[in-house]
Order: structure tokens, then C-alpha cells, then sequence
């Protein structure tokens, strides 16, 4: 088992009420599925990958990932972890502008304090391996939104995680770039990583092996 | 990592051109004049900081309780400094010395060279080393005189092989032969005493005459404590030395109904610290350091770098909401606080070090112009030391940690997915508007500074001191004839010129002349049983006519009566002090058993400098005594040709002496330099300060509008005009500006009221000039800001709301 929720509750007070983002999450995912979380506005999609992704904290419940208690655990570790094992993809790519595609594929590695040679060598691979070395000297803002999230998801591959996380992947992106990007994910899926993403949309939801539906922050 | 980092920063600041340019160039210009101004300051404060001895050596004073109030006195009699070396214990060395210039002839060069009067020992007490000849002893006999590099060069053109040749001097009224026994290095620019040319004490004209004399007062006395004897151990032990040699005096000013000081005492002596001396006054009757200058340059240099680190903290906690994406994206891919924190700081870090370089180049290359600006010596030799680099390197370090290490924290602690939704934490803009109001404050108390400083200048220079200064023409008598006779010579040369009205002499100058001395001439004698202090003056015909100076009562001098060597005209503070009826029938027997009489009252003008109260004078009229110079007053056209004419004349009767003349509103100029160069550096303070405040504000403003597009755009759409725009976008700037004012205002009255009590005659502090400094720097922030806000309300709302 990668990852267990159990009875996640996450709340905001507004105006003396308390509301609700998370009720009652119950969630197992194994190693290799692919999940997609539907539901409309609001309804606490994003809010849980955020919390799966430990970028969100929770104010009730219990959180294990590979056998650690994330709840019980201190921000540095934490960190540690998500570094380790989790890569993002988000929907806007959030690449960063003043760095180069090949530069930014190779921004994880150094948090991960890989040396220049290692780094040099996974980069390399990992643009082979999705046909951008002809742009990998091209900034964020030289390349089409397919390509960027392409870029995005490289990026959040190439410290080779278990669980990629991808919020709305194809959000900003027309039909026929975000058919491509499922296609990809699908076949990353097929490699061996687990996948949960979150989408609005029905066509997309169908890549996954499971769906889970959110309505005002619980799962139904 | 540092490869990354450094990448990124340098993209960063391509991308963000404006506040990159901003940025350095405020951190730039900062860092060059803060650099200027403490090298400055710490050369002010290094002044006799060379004497090896400098923590023994000291100069003394008398402190006096006179009827008048309480007075010190630097002044001493001839034979105090023998007599206090025999009678109180605990001094090691002891030495006269009187500044003075003095005539040089060799070989048929005739020049005047700025010459020291001092004691043998001297040089036991004081570090001015010598080149050649006798080291223990550059004076060995009466007969011989060491002379400076500078001197030297001067009369022989090189320092080589001039030991033992002769000069002679004009000592008094004689020429007397000197064999030059050693040359001495130069005095060091930041030594309070200067020389040329080192001269016995004993050959002093004035020594044979005064030297058992106790009433006859002219020259400093600098001693040397032995080790072991404390200042306060020291004023001890003169206690009854004062009471023994000055019983006479203090009989006298108890007649006159002294107040004796706390301590029961009439007369005190005291010692100053040779490294106090350059910084202290004795005016007020107290003996006063006062290192205000160096500090307050040293205080503007900080104020500088303060605004424009403010400005850099506003610009980059500013600029960081851009950059929030990029934090949020570094943290989901693994960056923890520390590596963000590094990756800032390290930016900043890169913008000052590249700051600091240029402003160190910038500043030497204005080294030249700004010593000459701020009429200073100071150069990066004197001030360059291990310690001061070390204390100076440990400063910029500290702002650099600060301000670029405080927008450094602000960022790595924001959460990651705040920071990816690109919103920062709230209230942050109360730091921000603190630092502006501060920075305006400061604006603004320099502004007030200047507008005060320049008032109090044009009030000194445009008062009305009592005699003519803007058509006369002073000239120092610096030649070998007797100053009765090259007045007497000059009158014959310019009798024919038209334009010449008429000439007369003194022997002391009104202002400060292109010979650069100032003295003064007190005497003091018992009148009808109370004691009696006057400043003192010899004049020759036509003092009055040349002047303009007013007659209250008798008559000048005249050549028609005889008797007029015994004649004074004195001043209306003097006929006053003497407190008759009818000063015409004053008659004041002096020593010898002459008796003198009053002939005339002249009005009071400003015979000393104008940050003094006029004070009694007496004027003479006596052909044996000399004159130093020459006043000639000319007609108000053609003033250029009449100089050119008298400086022909001066050529004819002085073929050898260098003309020094002047005018005397130049010399009145000269008397505040020290004010003018103190404006000239507050009003660069000043503007440079308001420049730098204006770019932060400026770069704000930017940011600000940028932030508030949408409310912008809504606010448009739903009717608001521009200018309600604009003015809602302005005005929360000149609330700023506006609470400036109020924190400045009382701080700045206050200082400047402290700093016009030493002028005992100045400007009102009018609430004009606040009011002025107020109305100045809102009118510069709302230029600053409004070119800003009224673009951004005059753009089109659909564009604006679309970029959300």
C-alpha cells in the first residue's frame, strides 16, 4: 500500500461557523493505480491532492504514506518525504520563467543535492526520453502550453517519484494537447507509477482505473 | 547550487530592469558619498591623533571668574611656563609656542613663511619628526631654526644640503641671521598646528620685553604629565601656584564683585587633551569639546545609507510577490527554509557587493573635486587603517544582512501553496510605510537644515555690520617697511586716482584676509577703581572716512591737533562700560603715567566676527607702534580697474612682498567658512537624500498601481473619474509624507534652536521655514507619485480588468 487516509476532516472558521473543505476521508491507493478525483467547484478536489501532497495540513484524521505517519511529522520531514516520493503537475506548469527547460528539469536534482554530472546525465535522459532536447535551451515562455506542461510533467518525473499528483493537468490546454498529455500519463501509469488527478472532465476521468467523486468535501 | 542561485539572480534582475537600475543606482551613488563623507568624518576626528604622547600631552587653560561672568583663557604670560615647570610638581615637559608668520630673506628672496615660536622642548612633547639634522633637538642654540620640507622647498627650491646655511628673519623691526640646524617632515594635514619654519621661543619679539612680565598675555603652553600624575592630581597641585602668582588680579575681580566658581576659586588652570583640542571652544566661558561636525557628517553618511537600504527592502518584499510562484514551486520541489533563504539573501548579497565596487570607484574618482567642495583635507591614506577597514567591512555587512536578509525571510517563510497561489501575508505594508515616513522625516529635517543653514548665511552675510564692507579694500603690510610709512606711501601713490576715495590702516584686519590670520588685542586697566577690559586697536588718519564708520559724539583723529598720540575714540560698548555722562570727558591714565583722553565715540560695528557680540573697543593713534593694514575705499564704479591700480601701487612700495589684498566682504565670507562648508554638505545630504527617497517611492508607486489594476479598472467601470482616481491613488502617499512632517518638525526645531544659540546675533526660526520644507517635499512626492497614479487611473478599465 502507498498511501492511507483515515476519517480526514479539514475545517476553516468564518464567521463563528465552522466549515468544512474535508469530511470523512477514507482513501487507500496502491502502488500502480491511477485515480481521478471528480467533483464540481468547490467541493474539496484540489484541497485534498494539496493534502495527499502534504503542501496542506489537516486538522483531523490520519495520514499514512509508506508506513509514516505523516500527521505526526515535522515540516523538514515532511518535505523530505514529498521530495522522495512525489512529483506535481499543476495546471498553470508553473515552470519557472528565468530558467531554460533544461534548467528547469534540473532544479529538483539540486534540492536533492545530486552532483553536476549526475544531474547532467538524468536531464539529458529525461529530454530523450520526451523528444524535447531540440528545446531544451528555450524558456517557459517560448514554448506552446503542450509543451510546457510537458516540460512540467518531465520535471515532476525526473527525480523518479512513486505517486505523480497532477491538478487539472489539461486545464489550460485544448483537446488535442490534452488527449496527448492523458495518453502520456497512461503510459506512465502503465511503467509503474501511481497517478491521482484531479479533472473536471468525464473523458479524462476515464484514463484512470478508479474514480472518486467529491460533493462539499466528502466522498460519495 | 551557488551556480543556480547566482543564474537565477542575475535573470532576475535583467528581468526587473527599472528596480534593478533603481537599485544600484541609489545603492551606487549612497555608498560613493557615504564613503566620502566618513572618510571625511574620521579624518575630522583623527586630528592630533598622531602625537605619540598623545595621551599625556596637554594644552592648559585658565579658567577666570571675572565681574563679567566666568572666562577662559589660552593666552599666558612669558614666564608662567618656567615658573609652573619649577613650582608644581608633576610635569615632564613644558613649552611655549606662538603662531605667527614671520619675513624670510636669503640670498635676495624675500617671502613669508607660517613660523612656530616654540620651546626646545616642544618637540619632546609633540611627534613631528625630523629629516635631517638633530632628531633629540632641531633647535639647539638660540641662533638656529628647522625648517619643513614644504618650507624649504619654498625658499631654496630643494630640501638638499640646507643645513647650516643662514637665513635671516624679521624679528620685530630688525633683520636677525639664523643657521638652519635640522628639517623637519611636514606637519601631518590632520595636525592642529602647522609650520613651516620652527623658530626659538626666546628670539620672539615680544619675549624680552614680557619676560618677567605677568599682565602681558600672548601664547599657548603645551606640557607633558608624568606618568603616573592624573589631570585632577595635576589642577591640585596649581592650586596654590594661582593663588601666589595671580593674587593681584583676583584681589582685583573680587573688588569688582567676581562670583568665585563652585569651588570657592577665582582663577583655576586646567588641561585640555592635545586630542581634544582640535574641537574645542572657549567661548561661552567654559571649556567645550564638541565634536558635533564630524558627527553630524558622519550622521548624514548613515541617514544615506538608511534610505536607500529602506528603498531596498521596499523594492524587493515588493518585487518578492512576483516572485511568489517561484518560492511556492522551489518548496513542492523539495527547497526547505535555510536553501530559500540563501538563494535571496545571496541576491542581495551580489546587488550591494556590485553597489559597493562602483561606489568605491565613483568615490575616488570624485575624491578631488569633493575635498575642494567640502574644503577638506582628508585623503584615504589618513583614514585607511586596519581597524577602521575592519569596523567599515563589519558595517556593510550588517546592512546587507539586514536589508537584504529581512525581504530574504519575509519570503522563505511564506507557505508553499500561499505562495503558489501568489498572495502574501496581509499588513505587511505597515513596514513599508514605516520606512517611508522615516525616510521623508529625514528628507525633511535635511530640508529644514539647509533652508535654516542658507537663512542664517545670507543674515550674516547681508547684515549690517557698522562700516563699509562691499568698496574697501584691505591689504596686509606683509613687507620689511614700517606699516605708518607704506600707508603714508600708498595714500602719495593713489592721491591722483579718481576712484581711489582714501586710505588708511589698522593693525588688525575686519574679516579674515588672504593671509588667513585672525587676532585679537585685549588690554585691561583700573578706572576710577573698578577694572576695565578693552579690546584694542591702532589706527592711522581717516580711519572713520575710510570705513564709513559712524561718529557718535567728538571727533577722529586728525592731523591738524598734535596731540592726538594721546587721543582715544572708542566704541559706544566701551563708553558704555566706562558708564559717563559725557564720554568726551573720560580721561584714563594708562601705564608709564600717561594719561589719555577721549576725543571721540564711534558707532558699534563689527570689529570681530559676527557670531560675536560687539564688545568694548578702544581705538589709538600712535606712529611708534606699527600697522598691519592698509584699508583703501574706492569708488563704486570701476571697482575692477582701482583694485588692478592699488595692486600697482602696492608693487611700487612693496616690490618684494606678494599683494594680498582683498575686499572686505571677501574677508567677512572667509570668517564662515565653517558655515558655508557645514550648508554645502547638508544641502548634498539634503538632496541626495530627497533624490534616493524619491526613487523608493517612485518604484513603490509603480508597484502599488501595478497591485491595485483591478480595483482600478472596477473602480472605473462603475463611474469614478480619473482625477478621483488619481487623488485616491496619491493621497495615501501624502498621508505619508504628511506624518513626516509631523515627527520631523519638532526634532529639526529643536536642533536648529540649540545650533543658533552659538551666533549671538541670528535669523528668527520662523515657522516659514518648516512650512517651506513641508510644502517642498510634499510637492516632490506628489511629482514623484502622481506621473504614476495618473497614468494608471487614465488607462482603460476593460484592459485592466482583463489582466486578472
Amino acid at each position: 500500500m502507498l498511501l492511507q487516509l483515515n476519517n480526514i476532516f479539514k475545517w476553516v472558521n468564518s464567521g463563528g461557523q465552522r466549515i468544512f473543505l474535508l469530511k470523512d476521508i477514507n482513501l487507500e491507493v496502491e502502488e500502480g493505480e491511477f485515480i481521478s478525483i471528480m467533483g464540481p467547484s468547490g467541493s474539496g478536489k484540489s484541497t485534498l491532492l494539496n493534502v495527499i501532497g502534504m503542501l496542506d495540513a489537516f486538522d483531523e484524521g490520519e495520514y499514512n504514506f509508506l508506513d509514516e505517519s505523516v500527521h505526526d511529522l515535522k515540516e523538514k520531514h515532511r518535505a523530505n518525504l514529498y521530495k522522495e516520493y512525489i512529483g506535481f503537475v499543476f495546471q498553470s506548469y508553473h515552470l519557472l520563467d528565468e530558467l531554460t527547460v533544461q534548467e528547469n528539469l534540473e532544479m529538483p536534482l539540486i534540492y536533492k543535492k545530486f552532483k553536476g554530472s549526475e544531474r547532467k546525465a538524468m536531464v539529458a535522459d529525461m529530454l530523450d526520453r520526451f523528444s524535447i532536447v531540440g528545446k531544451k535551451d528555450l524558456f517557459p515562455a517560448q514554448l506552446s502550453g503542450g509543451q510546457q506542461q510537458l516540460v512540467g510533467i518531465a520535471r515532476a518525473l525526473i527525480s523518479n517519484p512513486k505517486l505523480i499528483l497532477a491538478d487539472e493537468p489539461t486545464g489550460n490546454l485544448n483537446s488535442k494537447q490534452g488527449e496527448e498529455i492523458m495518453e502520456l500519463f497512461k503510459q506512465l501509469n502503465e511503467e509503474g507509477v501511481t497517478i491521482i488527478q484531479v479533472t473536471h472532465s468525464e473523458k479524462n476521468a476515464e484514463y484512470g482505473s478508479r474514480i472518486i467523486n467529491l460533493l462539499d468535501g466528502r466522498m460519495v | 547550487m551557488l551556480k543556480n542561485y547566482l543564474k537565477i539572480a542575475w535573470r532576475n534582475l535583467l528581468k526587473n530592469k527599472i528596480f534593478t537600475l533603481a537599485n544600484i543606482v541609489g545603492l551606487t551613488c549612497a555608498f560613493a558619498v557615504a564613503i566620502l563623507l566618513t572618510m571625511t568624518a574620521l579624518f575630522e576626528l583623527s586630528y592630533d591623533q598622531f602625537h605619540e604622547n598623545k595621551d599625556s600631552a596637554y594644552q592648559l587653560y585658565l579658567s577666570n571668574q571675572t565681574p563679567r561672568g566666568p572666562e577662559i583663557s589660552v593666552s599666558n604670560p612669558v614666564p608662567l611656563a618656567p615658573a609652573l615647570k619649577e613650582e608644581v610638581a608633576g610635569i615632564k615637559h613644558i613649552a611655549r609656542s606662538v603662531s605667527e608668520d614671520v619675513l624670510i630673506t636669503y640670498n635676495s628672496k624675500e617671502l613669508s613663511l607660517d613660523a612656530e615660536y616654540v620651546d626646545p622642548s616642544f618637540f619632546d612633547i609633540f611627534t613631528y619628526p625630523t629629516l635631517m639634522g638633530n632628531s633629540k633637538n632641531p633647535l639647539p642654540n638660540n641662533n638656529s631654526v628647522g625648517i619643513t620640507e614644504k618650507g624649504a622647498k619654498k625658499i631654496f627650491g630643494t630640501t638638499d644640503n640646507v643645513i647650516g646655511k643662514t637665513v635671516s628673519l624679521k624679528i620685530g623691526r630688525e633683520e636677525q641671521p639664523f643657521t638652519i640646524a635640522s628639517v623637519l617632515k611636514d606637519a601631518p594635514s590632520n595636525s592642529s598646528v602647522d609650520f613651516e619654519i620652527v623658530v626659538p621661543f626666546e628670539t620672539h619679539p615680544e619675549y624680552l620685553s614680557s619676560k618677567d612680565r605677568w599682565d602681558s598675555q600672548f601664547h599657548p603652553i603645551y606640557l607633558q604629565l608624568e606618568k603616573e600624575v592624573t589631570v585632577a592630581q595635576f589642577e591640585k597641585n596649581t592650586i596654590p601656584f594661582t593663588a601666589l602668582h595671580y593674587k593681584g588680579g583676583i584681589e582685583s575681580d573680587i573688588r569688582d564683585g567676581a562670583v568665585p566658581d563652585a569651588d570657592g576659586r577665582y582663577k583655576q588652570f586646567h588641561l585640555m587633551p592635545i586630542t581634544d583640542r582640535h574641537f574645542a571652544s572657549y567661548t561661552t566661558g567654559a571649556a567645550k569639546v564638541d565634536r558635533v561636525f564630524p558627527l553630524m557628517i558622519l550622521g548624514i553618511a548613515f541617514v544615506i545609507i538608511f534610505i536607500v537600504s529602506a528603498n531596498f527592502i521596499n523594492m524587493n518584499i515588493a518585487l518578492g510577490e512576483k516572485r511568489l510562484k517561484e518560492i511556492g514551486m522551489r518548496k513542492t520541489l523539495g527547497a526547505i527554509k535555510k536553501q530559500l533563504f540563501f538563494q535571496f539573501w545571496l541576491e542581495s548579497l551580489f546587488v550591494f557587493a556590485l553597489s559597493l565596487l562602483m561606489g568605491m570607484v565613483i568615490s575616488n574618482l570624485l575624491l578631488n573635486p569633493f575635498k575642494t567642495l567640502f574644503n577638506t583635507k582628508a585623503s584615504f591614506a589618513d583614514v585607511i587603517q586596519p581597524g577602521v577597514v575592519i569596523l567599515f567591512g563589519l558595517a556593510i555587512f550588517i546592512v546587507t544582512l539586514i536589508a537584504g536578509g529581512y525581504p530574504a525571510l519575509l519570503m522563505s517563510k511564506l507557505g508553499t501553496l500561499r505562495a503558489l497561489k501568489g498572495k502574501m501575508e496581509v499588513g505587511k505594508n505597515r513596514l513599508r510605510n514605516s520606512l517611508i515616513v522615516l525616510q521623508f522625516a529625514i528628507a525633511i529635517l535635511l530640508i529644514t537644515g539647509t533652508l535654516v543653514l542658507h537663512g542664517q548665511i545670507e543674515f550674516m552675510r547681508n547684515k549690517d555690520l557698522g562700516y563699509n564692507k562691499e568698496q574697501v579694500i584691505s591689504i596686509p603690510l606683509n613687507g620689511k617697511k614700517n606699516g605708518y610709512s607704506v600707508v603714508e606711501l600708498l595714500r602719495d601713490e593713489l592721491k591722483n586716482n579718481p576712484d581711489v576715495l582714501s586710505v588708511s590702516g589698522a593693525d588688525n584686519n575686519l574679516g579674515k584676509g588672504r593671509d588667513g590670520s585672525l587676532s585679537s588685542s585685549m588690554m585691561g586697566f583700573d578706572y576710577k577703581g573698578r577694572g576695565v577690559v578693552t579690546n584694542a586697536l591702532t589706527v592711522d588718519f581717516d580711519y572713520a572716512k575710510t570705513l564709513d564708520l559712524q561718529l557718535v559724539a567728538g571727533r577722529m583723529f586728525n592731523r591738524d591737533f598734535a596731540t592726538d598720540s594721546l587721543s582715544l575714540v572708542i566704541n559706544e560698548s566701551m563708553a558704555k562700560q566706562l558708564g559717563e555722562e559725557d564720554p568726551l570727558s573720560i580721561t584714563i591714565p594708562m601705564d608709564d603715567n600717561v594719561t589719555y583722553s577721549v576725543i571721540g565715540v564711534v558707532k558699534d560695528y563689527n570689529f570681530q566676527d559676527i557670531s560675536r557680540k560687539i564688545q568694548p573697543l578702544t581705538l589709538f593713534m600712535n606712529k611708534d607702534w606699527d600697522l598691519y593694514y592698509a584699508y583703501v575705499k574706492v569708488a563704486p564704479k570701476n571697482i575692477a580697474k582701482s583694485f588692478d591700480a592699488i595692486k600697482d601701487a602696492w608693487e611700487k612700495v612693496e616690490p618684494q612682498a606678494e599683494f594680498l589684498g582683498s575686499f572686505l566682504d571677501e574677508n567677512v565670507d572667509r570668517t564662515f567658512k565653517r558655515e558655508k562648508t557645514m550648508a554645502t554638505i547638508i544641502t548634498s545630504g539634503s538632496i541626495l537624500g530627497i533624490l534616493l527617497s524619491c526613487i523608493g517611492l517612485f518604484a513603490i508607486s509603480m508597484l502599488v498601481v501595478a497591485q491595485r489594476t483591478k480595483e482600478i479598472g472596477v473602480r472605473k467601470v462603475v463611474g469614478a473619474s480619473v482625477s478621483s482616481v488619481a487623488l485616491l491613488l496619491t493621497k495615501d502617499f501624502l498621508k505619508l509624507v504628511g506624518i513626516a512632517f509631523v515627527i520631523a518638525t519638532p526634532i529639526a526645531w529643536y536642533f536648529l534652536n540649540e545650533w543658533l544659540q552659538n551666533y549671538a546675533s541670528h535669523v528668527s526660526l520662523s515657522p516659514l521655514f518648516f512650512i517651506g520644507a513641508g510644502l517642498l517635499a510634499t510637492f516632490i512626492a506628489f511629482v514623484t507619485v502622481g506621473t504614476r497614479t495618473v497614468k494608471a487611473a487614465s488607462a482603460n478599465p476593460v484592459k485592466s480588468l482583463r489582466t486578472e
